[in-house]
This record gives structure tokens, C-alpha cells and sequence, in this order.
């Protein structure tokens, strides 16, 4: 089961674009960190995900285990959030 | 066992060409599914700012363009869903798709998958991808703030996504095989940042490899026009050297491609395989512009609509006989 969903995101992103509307197609809530207005997160997204590059994914499960997704990933998104 | 779904049009992609396409036919009330894998509004939606798309005087930034799109096509009842088609098969009157979400039927189906960025295939390109070696500007120019960057190609795109990466990078290299066969009005854009010193252009350069280490990338080996080898001190790369076309789904489809991997289409914007459209960068002889995409979005969906009510291949065989 999901316990929350975070995104890291930018505002010039397309691809962050259809992982919230994925997301909201599904009904799942998620809280969004811009990176262009806070920057000073960038550097905890790439440690969270190891890449350099957005959206990263994070979905924390009840049981407090994390699965992370980089880029725009159905086939790794869809059975996350189930 | 579950009805396979039908519809009267599946457009394969929701970039330019289909979402114009789906504006068109979902107003007449044609029952209208696109599939999109990857963004919708295609390479248009991660442009950063499209300055030739007709109606916007100041231009508009890609995403924006996109979305605009997304909610035209969606106000008329197109229905767009996230996933890939892997199949398409001609069975006549119906065209069967294999998609990630299970089968369906299609009275008429309009290919529009658009096309990705080429890669360079030279070593550290797969190894540092999203790690330093990156295809989308708007996406990862972020982390790039105060850093050096180096940009290979010299084309529209390459040199767009300069401009847009100069609010991020300290300095940018970009390395072109040739020249610079970006447009005039791009090339101006780009002056400016020349002029300051902070874009540096390199001609006649072939990069042989992207090297780095543990932290991430740090240069980019490559020979000069003399074929001496040279060397770029870089924080990330950005390649932009050209499209590939989406086309692997129609492959054992019967759709002809041309060598390159674009589908053939006639007049009426039909591929070989009745009922099958082709429209946008995905069709070969496309002028791979967002203005040209829309506009043959909008011919394949009078076409296609022609082909729904038995009158497109009608009028063919009558062209046929009145010319001589």
C-alpha cells in the first residue's frame, strides 16, 4: 500500500507533466518539489535517484519501504502505486 | 471472455499531428483513442520556446503548446491514454492493435508516433545517460547551474537548446561535425551568448567519447577537422544531432517504410495498407516543423473520414478513369 507519493520536478519539464497526470488519472495524491523554486533540493533528488535529471518518482510504501522511479516510467510506475 | 474494444479511429501518438487530427474528427463526433507513450505533445512539448507555430506573436513555450492542444482535443471528447501500441495488424475492416493495455480494434488508424533524438553510439553515451549524458534540456538543464556543458550537434535543435541551457551552464561547448545548419534567426539568437563568451562554437569536430569517472562525466574525447584528437572539459553533454522515427511497432505490419524507417504514405496521406494514415514527422518526406504536423494532422482526419463513410477509395478509382 502507498503512504505518499513525492515528485521532483521543473517547471520546463513535459515529462514531470504526464507523471502528474498519470497520477491524477489514477486518483493518487502526491506532493511536488520544484526544483526551479527550490533549487537548493537538487542535490537530494540525485541522491535519492543517482541521476541528474527529473521527474524522479518516489513512492513510500506503508511499511516505510521506498521505490524510486526515474523519468517518466510506466512500466515501473503503474505497479509502484498499486 | 471480455468484447475486444472497438473504435472508429486509434491514433498511434498525441504530438501535434494527432491531437490537431483528434480536434478534427472527435468535433464530428467520430469516436477518436489516442495512445501516447511517451509525452504528450511529443518533441514539441519539451521545446523550450517555439517562435514559427502560427497564431502566436511572441511565441509560446512548447509545453504550453502542448497542453493548449491536450484540452482542445479533450474538449471535443478525445480520449488520450498513456501507453504503448506494440502491433497493428490490417484484418480488413478492422485493424487489430496490441497495446500495453490488451487488444483493440480500429475502423481506421492514423500513425503519428513523431520520432526521438538520435544517439551518437560512441562509448560513455549509454553508461552516463541521466548521469551526465542527457537528450532533454528542459528536463536536466537544471542541475546544471554554474557548470560546464558541452552540446553535440549544429543543427535547429542543438543550437535552440544551447540558448535555453545558457541560463543554467557557466560555459557550453558545442561541438558541430560541420557546420552550423541551424536557422538564421536561431543563429542570431545564439550571437549574443558568443559574443559574452559563454557559448563557444567548434567546428569540424567528431567525438569519439564521453568520459568520467565515479562522480559523473568530465569530458568528451574527440579528433578537429585536422584529425588530431582534442579534448572538452565538461560537466554534462546534451546530444542533439538528428531524429529517428518511431516506427518500430509497424514492423511485420505490411505498412511500407522508406529506407530510413519512415512510412510511406500517397496523397491522401494512406500508407499501402487501406485504413492506415500516416501524418507528421513519422511520415516520410515530412518537413519535421509543429506547423507542417498540424497541418497534415488535419488533412489525414479529413481523409480518414472519407475512408469511414467508403468515399475516399472511391474517388480514387474515379480519378483513374476520367485521366488519361
Amino acid at each position: 500500500m502507498v503512504k505518499d507519493i513525492t515528485i521532483f520536478t521543473t517547471g520546463t519539464c513535459a515529462y514531470c507533466g504526464n507523471v502528474k497526470t498519470y497520477l491524477k488519472a489514477k486518483g493518487v495524491g502526491y506532493k511536488e518539489v520544484n526544483l526551479d523554486l527550490e533549487p537548493e533540493r537538487r542535490a537530494e533528488a540525485h541522491q535519492i535517484s543517482g541521476a541528474l535529471t527529473v521527474p524522479v518518482t518516489v513512492v513510500t510504501k506503508t511499511d516505510d519501504s521506498r521505490e524510486v522511479i526515474v523519468g517518466y516510467n510506466l512500466a515501473k510506475l503503474a505497479p509502484a502505486i498499486n | 471472455m471480455s468484447e475486444i474494444p472497438k473504435h472508429d479511429i486509434v491514433m498511434v501518438g498525441a504530438g501535434p499531428a494527432a491531437l490537431t487530427a483528434a480536434i478534427y474528427t472527435t468535433r464530428e463526433d467520430i469516436d477518436t483513442l489516442l495512445f501516447e507513450r511517451g509525452v504528450i505533445g511529443g518533441l514539441a512539448a519539451v521545446t523550450d520556446v517555439i517562435d514559427n507555430y502560427p497564431g502566436f506573436s511572441t511565441g509560446i513555450s512548447g509545453l504550453e503548446l502542448a497542453d493548449s492542444l491536450r484540452k482542445q482535443a479533450e474538449r471535443f471528447g478525445a480520449v488520450i491514454e498513456l501507453g504503448e501500441v506494440t502491433a497493428l495488424n490490417d484484418e480488413g475492416k478492422y485493424k487489430r492493435l496490441q497495446t500495453t493495455s490488451g487488444e483493440i480494434l480500429a475502423r481506421a488508424v492514423l500513425v503519428a508516433t513523431g520520432s526521438d533524438y538520435n544517439r551518437t553510439g560512441i562509448p560513455g553515451e549509454q553508461e552516463y545517460y541521466a548521469k551526465g549524458v542527457h537528450f532533454c534540456a528542459t528536463c536536466d538543464g537544471a542541475f546544471y547551474r554554474d557548470k560546464r556543458l558541452v552540446v553535440i550537434g549544429g543543427g535547429n535543435s542543438a543550437v535552440q537548446e544551447t540558448i535555453f541551457l545558457t541560463r543554467y551552464a557557466s560555459h557550453i561547448d558545442i561541438l558541430a561535425r560541420s557546420t552550423i545548419k541551424a536557422s538564421s534567426v536561431l543563429v542570431k539568437e545564439l550571437q549574443p551568448f558568443i559574443d559574452q563568451g559563454k557559448v563557444s562554437v567548434n567546428l569540424g569536430i567528431k567525438p569519439l567519447e564521453i568520459a568520467g569517472d565515479a562522480n559523473g562525466v568530465n569530458k568528451v574525447l574527440a579528433t578537429n577537422k585536422e584529425g588530431k584528437k582534442v579534448t572538452f572539459n565538461t560537466d554534462g553533454v546534451f546530444v542533439f544531432i538528428g531524429l529517428k522515427p518511431n516506427s518500430d511497432f509497424l514492423r511485420g505490419s505490411g505498412v511500407k517504410l522508406s529506407d530510413l524507417g519512415f512510412v510511406l504514405t500517397d496523397d491522401n496521406l494512406e500508407t499501402n495498407v487501406p485504413g492506415v494514415f500516416a501524418a507528421g514527422d513519422i511520415r516520410s518526406g515530412a518537413t519535421m516543423q509543429i506547423a507542417s504536423a498540424s497541418g497534415e494532422g488535419a488533412t489525414a482526419a479529413l481523409k480518414i473520414r472519407e475512408y469511414l463513410e467508403g468515399r475516399l477509395h472511391s474517388t480514387k478509382v474515379h480519378q483513374l478513369e476520367v485521366i488519361p
